[in-house]
């Protein structure tokens, strides 16, 4: 018997519902660490959530980052928005798998990708290691600096959740400054934050989590991924 | 009855052909390999993955393109001295996959491609892995991260 089965589906349930005691979220998170199917289920129950929560209400708006989702729920309705969202779970499902989520978005590119379209990329990161955030940040000026060398149009969105947060929150992004300078130099580059990430940090940790200056809030990294993917934006895991 | 399957399924898995069969079910595929780790463990799984896809779809059947920056070059150099992951390259590269090497990392790191990376000519040089992955998910392909 592994570790895993040692938590029920209701007790795993109940944690992604932020239904527990601290005392059991404790344990949890004891055993996320190195249980790679565990996090695999809860990350699945997790994104899960997330779509059916999108499904059926329309997504708290913070601020300006999620204004045209949420105009395209107004617009065409939330039956429509809901039936897109459940298409995205259906087709994106197992994207989230590492290493299976190869063919089903190639169809989805294909579809959107148009010449006259800026590029459209996304960078994804959930691993807080502060070497590893300076790679990243590297990683998305280069490709800035690429788009502005051979004059092309290009929107670039850092997104953030989980570990990955840690770049954008005031006080402990280790690069507080060189993000706001890039915010000045790249007027198409964004930096987003998971608010999901964010309230477990401010429950987790009991503090107030402060962003820095730009940084746009969406409800949740993972949908925030899919949304774009289905939009025709290229995904890059850094 | 689990040792009855097992056998069934090793009987069947052992019949020639049937590859042939599964590849008819993938279908033609377009697939990007983003590597950027230097882990010499992680490199050689990545090469592995990429000749079970390979082999799994069809070398008729696949364009894939190994896109390398950052750390990732690494591959190519590890390759340079170690016979093992040559093999795998060359394997690779007789199917059909492409290995493409960022131009901004060879300026950055000032790495010699023809001196220091494994079987690497000027036309396996693009200037950005980054923004080539981005193009390649523009025009079709999926995105794997080993």
């Amino acid at each position: 018997m592994n570790e895993q089965q040692k938590f029920s589906d209701e007790f795993i349930n109940a944690f992604i519902d932020d239904q527990l005691t601290p005392e059991e979220k404790a344990q949890v998170y004891a055993r996320l660490s190195g249980n790679e199917p565990l996090s695999r289920q809860i990350c699945e129950l997790r994104k899960v959530r997330d779509m059916v929560q999108l499904a059926y209400k329309e997504p708290p708006m913070p601020e300006r980052g999620m204004a045209s989702f949420a105009a395209a729920g107004r617009k065409y309705g939330v039956g429509l928005v809901a039936g897109l969202a459940l298409i995205i779970v259906g087709g994106m499902g197992g994207w989230f798998l590492h290493q299976s989520r190869a063919p089903q978005d190639a169809a989805v590119a294909q579809v959107m990708s148009n010449p006259e379209e800026p590029a459209k990329v996304l960078f994804h990161v959930s691993d807080g290691n502060a070497e590893h955030l300076k790679t990243v940040l590297d990683e998305v000026e280069n490709l800035m600096k690429f788009y502005q060398q051979t004059n092309q149009k290009a929107r670039v969105e850092v997104i953030t959740n989980g570990g990955g947060l840690s770049l954008l929150l005031a006080g402990v992004s280790p690069y507080a400054d060189r993000i706001q300078r890039m915010q000045k130099e790249y007027s198409d580059l964004t930096f987003v934050a998971c608010q999901n990430t964010i309230d477990r940090v401010q429950q987790e940790l009991g503090l107030t989590a402060k962003l820095l200056p730009g940084v746009v809030v969406i409800d949740s990294g993972v949908a925030q991924i899919m949304r774009r993917q289905h939009q025709g934006w290229a995904y890059i895991q850094v | 009855m689990k040792k009855f399957l097992t056998l069934v399924l090793m009987s069947v898995l052992s019949l020639g052909g049937l590859g042939a069969a599964y590849a008819e079910n993938y279908g033609k595929q377009k697939v990007a390999y983003h590597i950027n780790m230097d882990d010499e463990k992680t490199l050689k799984a990545a090469l592995g993955n990429m000749q079970n896809h390979v082999t799994a779809v069809g070398k008729e059947n696949i364009d894939l393109r190994v896109v390398m920056h950052g750390p990732g070059l690494a591959l190519l150099q590890t390759a340079n001295k170690d016979p093992d992951m040559q093999d795998k390259v060359s394997n690779l590269k007789r199917q059909g996959v492409h290995f493409n090497v960022c131009a901004n990392t060879l300026k950055s790191k000032k790495i010699n491609y023809k001196t220091d990376l494994y079987d690497t000519s000027e036309q396996d040089i693009v200037p950005s892995g980054v923004a080539e992955i981005a193009h390649l998910q523009s025009q079709g392909f999926s995105y794997v991260k080993p």
